[in-house]
């Protein structure tokens, strides 16, 4: 039973630091697409923007 | 040649003025389709009929990094929509409910197999704790991967109607989290599962024979001899170590899909994934029958990862023969009775 919860205790905590991991990384849309010659500026609170 | 010189003198502001809106209309290029026809080489309506054709595209010049984004017609998405729609759900309910029947009618007409001698009260360490933790963070994992990703194929079908849209989409949402982020320790358990029990599960002569004897569960009383893992066993793990590689390869391009190089290769791994995992689920309902209902005494070993000795000697008798000419294993245990031919 030890080996058991632990396990899912184990897998839990990957996923949730994975998650977080990810999250620090990822860039919205407008600023992924945006490069030297291709401005795509803050949308507001249009549907790609943030919120 | 002008008549006199106020002619040409009326003549030459007319004259500047068609040079220069000349000039402009050859600047302008929108003025200038006005006025002028498009050549031949500026026509390519062939080219566009022949690029609807099964298996191309149509395609733009894009001036942003997302390559996919230059795909403007791309008649192969309906057929990967009529797939997902209709043929991937008859795979996956002959897949899934196929395989409930044949283990149900499994278990009414063979029956729980028992152990032949009874058991007898000593036991073998069969799986320590590190290979039971591994196990038990794959297949947790796996479970709720299992269940997240059925609910993304059939869920609005089968339990939208039952919980109503509101619940449907909050518990969805979270089941689609909860699917991306366990699929990282599923990878992890999987890596690890391959690195421990890759040197047993090596397929050998042995096995051919445990398979032709129908691996001793078809009728009672056969015990066809077997290492640590027996042929089963063995196909088990291959399952869920190549099963396992394809659905964390597809799953990474679905997690990551700015990475496939077009729209076509996304919907190729789609269809892996969907696909796969159809067959997956299926192989791991028998995996679990077999070592939970299935199989008196076959929980022990992933349970507290010891078994019982008369247990091990019916279904393992070889890998016994090892264990206890290395001391690991008790040489006692109530003989098993034979039966009577």
């Amino acid at each position: 039973m030890k080996v058991f919860l632990a396990a899912l205790l184990f897998a839990a905590i990957v996923a949730v630091g994975v998650s977080i991991l990810l999250n620090a990384i990822q860039q919205p849309s407008y600023v992924a697409f945006t490069t030297d010659g291709v401005r795509v500026g803050d949308p507001g609170h249009n549907l790609i923007g943030p919120g | 040649m002008p008549s006199s010189l106020s002619t040409l003198r009326a003549s030459i502001p007319r004259a500047l003025c068609a040079a220069m809106a000349l000039l402009l209309v050859l600047a302008h290029p929108a003025a200038a389709q006005l006025s002028f026809k498009p050549t031949a080489e500026s026509v390519h309506e062939d080219q566009l009929l022949n690029a609807l054709k099964e298996g191309d595209k149509i395609t733009g010049r894009i001036s942003i990094p997302d390559a996919m984004a230059a795909s403007l017609i791309q008649p192969a998405g309906r057929d990967w929509r009529d797939f997902h729609r209709s043929k991937l759900p008859i795979i996956g309910g002959i897949a899934i409910i196929g395989m409930l029947a044949v283990l149900a009618i499994f278990l009414m007409v063979r029956g729980r197999i028992r152990v032949h001698g009874g058991f007898s009260g000593a036991k073998i360490l069969r799986f320590a704790s590190f290979e039971r933790f591994t196990h038990w963070v794959t297949a947790s994992c796996f479970v709720v991967l299992a269940l997240s990703g059925l609910n993304i194929s059939f869920g609005r079908i089968l339990i939208l109607p039952l919980f109503g849209p509101e619940a449907f989409a909050t518990m969805s949402g979270y089941a689609k989290l909860a699917h991306d982020y366990l699929a990282f320790p599923f990878m992890l358990g999987l890596v690890i599962m391959f690195l421990i029990w890759i040197k047993d599960n090596i397929p050998g002569k042995l096995d051919l024979q445990w398979l032709k004897q129908g691996g001793g569960i078809l009728f009672k009383g056969q015990h066809p001899p077997a290492k640590r893992f027996n042929a089963g066993q063995k196909g088990i793990f291959w399952i869920v170590i190549i099963g396992g590689a394809l659905m964390s390869v597809s799953g990474w391009f679905l997690l990551f899909p700015y990475l496939p190089a077009n729209v076509t290769t996304l919907q190729f791994w789609t269809v892996i994934h969907a696909v796969i995992a159809m067959l997956f689920i299926a192989a791991m309902m028998a995996h679990i029958y077999i070592g939970s209902i299935g199989m008196e005494g076959a929980f022990d070993a992933m349970g507290t990862g010891e078994v019982d000795l008369n247990w091990a000697r019916e279904h393992h008798s070889l890998w016994v023969e090892e264990e206890q000419a290395k001391g690991h294993a008790p040489s006692g245990g109530i003989p098993r009775a034979m039966p009577a031919e």
